[in-house]
């Protein structure tokens, strides 16, 4: 993963993986080390590599037992405010995280919202991923994310958003972007639901980059 | 939603069209506080990409309100039944592109895209051949009083060696001529003493009497210029750099072709690539709200966006249409507007011929270009003083599905029957096995002012400055002249700030985790 010796040639695929879901559910990569993606990104560089505002996208790689996919990941740059994403943040993604904030009901209505936008919009394949995030403010937490009895912060019963990610065929994890509870597992867990038909190399077509403009 | 009040804006860009958006692009990493909006709940404005359910709604908007396109009407002929043959398919299907220009290889976009580092999320693919339709055989050695014979495709040579070798349809004396011509052309700066004289005067003029190229070929060369004008307007001094710039973008960027499109529906997946780029800077953006009215008092100028929000900026840019209520002049009223006619169809069949790779190791065309000459459609009932113009797309375009063609027309004036003519003698020249049709077509017309190129600007008490770009002009291919206009009024705004750097070259932002590392 480090930029040092070059890797054993394994398969790589790039895959487009957009995030979606309500403001500060903690998804983001470019405000906050305490972020999903911040996370993913950066558990296994210094800890506090400063975060750098304004990528088209960041990168990072999943290594698989039998195949590396490198991640593009892409937030909404906070077009989504004002209704305003355009069709081209969807194009070609072929995997999307939905957060929510377990402890925010609402945040998981709003994810849910997404979830249809994407099944509009999206290609049909797309691996999709809710996540209910800040696993850590929910007091005594099982390690499988199942609640416990008891008076906590959580808004949104574990069981309740399983169910409705079963019925739309999503992946569901619970994390801890605080903690990094499970990050890692989402991120691999995607890597894994990606159809290996749906795989190629770095993105196809008659590309500008591969030539030499003058 | 939230609210844009009390935040004092540096920059309301209005209209999401390509000067907009590239300016947007262009002040990402300025610093400057961006807000950029659009009337319309969809980007691209002029250059935007519908789905055909969308294009119903823009057909109603269009002939509701005044803007750059009128008498919009949609089509749809009662399916054929002939079986096996493709069907309309579901509205999200198709991106249909209001501005599916072509960007010759040397344009200083492709240059820019790549110095903006925004390449990387678009893809274009290669235009193919050119081809003109002739109503006879191009023979010069076919005697004149032969019968004539049924229409044809001739594919236009762009290179010597195509001349020479290729089954162009062009007998042996005529490829000679056109030879010559290319090779005039190609080095056109170091003769000025032979086209001078005819720099003013038709370029058949220059054809003729200079390069003695019959008459029966001048309509080549016309078509390499891409204009839509007549060829008694068309000069020697306007169509020479027009072609050169055909001739001398070939292989550029690889064998076999000259030009590219973007993918995804033309221009509009540039402005929404450009947007993107401002947003990840830090610009807001928010569409279905545009410039309601612009009120001055005492020194300061405020602008209401749709009903309810109110908001202050240094600088007001956008395009004509997106500036109405700032400069009081809709755009319909500004003097003598030229029309074009346009139309964007969707054909049952792929029109796999008109898109061979020429170029041995090319990449496969997803565009080509069919021009029409002046008298070439005669025997429709209408008279054809213009060309016509078919800029086909297959579905590599990512714009219909598999086993479908776009096909987008242009002619000058009001030429709708010519556009439908063309349209049909292509359909039957193409020599499919089935011949294919129409599923569905949309007709509109195009106006564009033939005043002002020029970015124009007007001051607003003393605390406003409104700039505006020139409207989109009808011209097949994208055209430089944005980007002069784009850079100089991004030279203005950020004029006073020492460290902007150089017009839209960004440096690598250092990237998290890995880096860019694609070799
Ligand atoms: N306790 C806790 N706070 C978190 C977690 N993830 C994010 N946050 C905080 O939630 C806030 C919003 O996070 P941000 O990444 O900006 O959310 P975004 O708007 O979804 O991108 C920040 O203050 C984060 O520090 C988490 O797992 N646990």
């Amino acid at each position: 993963m480090s930029d040092g010796a070059t890797p054993l040639p394994k398969p790589s695929s790039s895959v487009k993986l957009v995030l979606l879901g309500e403001a500060a559910v903690g998804k983001a990569p470019n405000m906050t080390q305490s972020s999903l993606v911040m996370r993913f990104v950066n558990n296994d560089f210094q800890d506090n590599k400063e975060p750098t505002i304004g990528a088209a996208f960041l990168t990072q790689k999943c290594t698989l037992p039998t195949r590396t996919i490198k991640f593009e990941i892409w937030d909404t740059a906070g077009q989504e405010r004002f209704a305003s994403l355009a069709p081209m943040y969807y194009r070609n993604a072929q995997a999307a995280l939905v957060v929510y904030d377990i402890t925010k009901p609402a945040s998981l209505i709003k994810a849910q919202h997404w979830v249809a936008e994407l099944q509009r919009q999206a290609s049909p394949g797309i691996v999709i991923a809710l996540v209910g995030n800040k696993l850590d403010l929910v007091a005594s937490a099982g390690s499988d994310g199942e609640e416990v009895e008891g008076e906590d912060a959580r808004g949104v019963p574990a069981a309740q958003a399983r169910s409705y990610a079963e019925e739309e065929g999503l992946l569901f994890f619970e994390t801890s972007a605080k903690t990094g509870e499970r990050v890692a597992e989402v991120f691999t867990a995607i890597a894994g639901a990606i159809p290996e038909t749906q795989l190629k190399g770095p993105r196809g077509g008659q590309r500008v980059e591969e030539r030499r403009v003058e | 939603m939230e609210s844009l009040h009390n935040t004092e804006w540096d920059v309301l860009i209005a209209g999401t069209g390509l000067p907009q958006s590239l300016l947007a692009l262009a002040l990402s990493r300025s610093g400057k506080r961006v807000l950029h909006v659009d009337k319309n709940d969809y980007y691209g404005g002029p250059q935007a990409v519908l789905s055909t359910q969308e294009a119903e709604a823009w057909v109603m908007n269009t002939n509701a309100g005044t803007s750059l396109f009128s008498d919009a009407a949609l089509s749809i002929p009662t399916p054929n039944p002939s079986h096996g043959s493709p069907k309309l398919s579901f509205p999200r299907a198709y991106s249909l592109a209001l501005a599916p220009q072509l960007i010759y290889t040397q344009s200083g976009l492709l240059s820019y895209l790549l110095s903006s580092k925004v390449y990387r999320q678009l893809e274009f693919l290669a235009m193919g051949s050119w081809w003109i339709y002739s109503p006879q055989a191009l023979n010069l050695e076919a005697p004149s009083g032969s019968p004539p014979s049924p229409g044809q495709l001739i594919r236009i040579p762009a290179t010597r060696e195509d001349v020479a070798f290729s089954d162009t349809g062009i007998d042996l004396r005529s490829k000679r001529a056109v030879m010559k011509v290319l090779r005039f052309v190609m080095d056109y700066e170091n003769q000025a003493e032979v086209w001078q004289p005819y720099s003013s005067k038709p370029l058949s003029d220059l054809l003729t009497h200079c390069l003695k190229l019959p008459s029966s070929l001048h309509s080549l060369f016309l078509a390499l210029t891409l204009t839509l004008d007549k060829p008694q307007r068309t000069t020697t001094s306007y169509a020479l750099p027009r072609i050169a710039r055909h001739l001398r973008s070939m292989g550029r960027l690889g064998a076999g072709f000259s030009a590219v499109i973007p993918k995804w529906g033309g221009m509009s997946e540039l402005t929404q690539v450009a947007c993107r780029a401002g947003a990840v800077g830090g610009g807001v953006y928010v569409l279905g709200k545009g410039i309601t009215t612009l009120s001055t008092e005492a020194e300061s100028t405020s602008v209401l966006l749709g009903n309810h929000d109110t908001i202050r900026t240094k600088w007001i840019v956008g395009a004509p249409d997106d500036l109405g209520p700032c400069t009081g002049c809709p755009v319909s009223s500004s003097v003598a507007a030229e029309i074009t006619s346009r139309s964007i169809a969707i054909v049952s069949s792929s029109l796999e011929s008109l898109f061979p790779t020429t170029f041995e190791g090319s990449p496969k065309p997803a565009g080509a270009v069919v021009v029409f000459p002046v008298g070439s459609l005669g025997q429709s009932q209408h008279l054809q003083d213009n060309p016509v113009y078919l800029l086909v797309h297959s579905s590599d375009t990512g714009e219909c599905p598999v086993g479908q063609s776009i096909i987008y027309g242009f002619c000058c004036g009001e030429s709708q029957g010519l556009l439908e003519s063309a349209i049909a003698t292509l359909l039957t020249a193409v020599n499919e096995p089935s011949t294919p049709h129409i599923l569905w077509s949309l007709q509109f017309k195009q106006h564009h002012p033939t005043d002002s190129n020029q970015a124009t600007s007007q001051n607003f008490a003393e605390a406003t400055q409104v700039l505006s770009f020139p409207p989109p002009s009808s011209d097949l291919v994208f055209d430089d002249s944005i980007l002069d206009s784009v850079k100089s009024v991004w030279e203005r705004i950020t004029e006073s700030d020492a460290d902007r750097g150089d017009f839209l070259v960004f440096g690598e932002r250092g990237a998290l985790g890995e880096e860019y590392d694609e070799a």
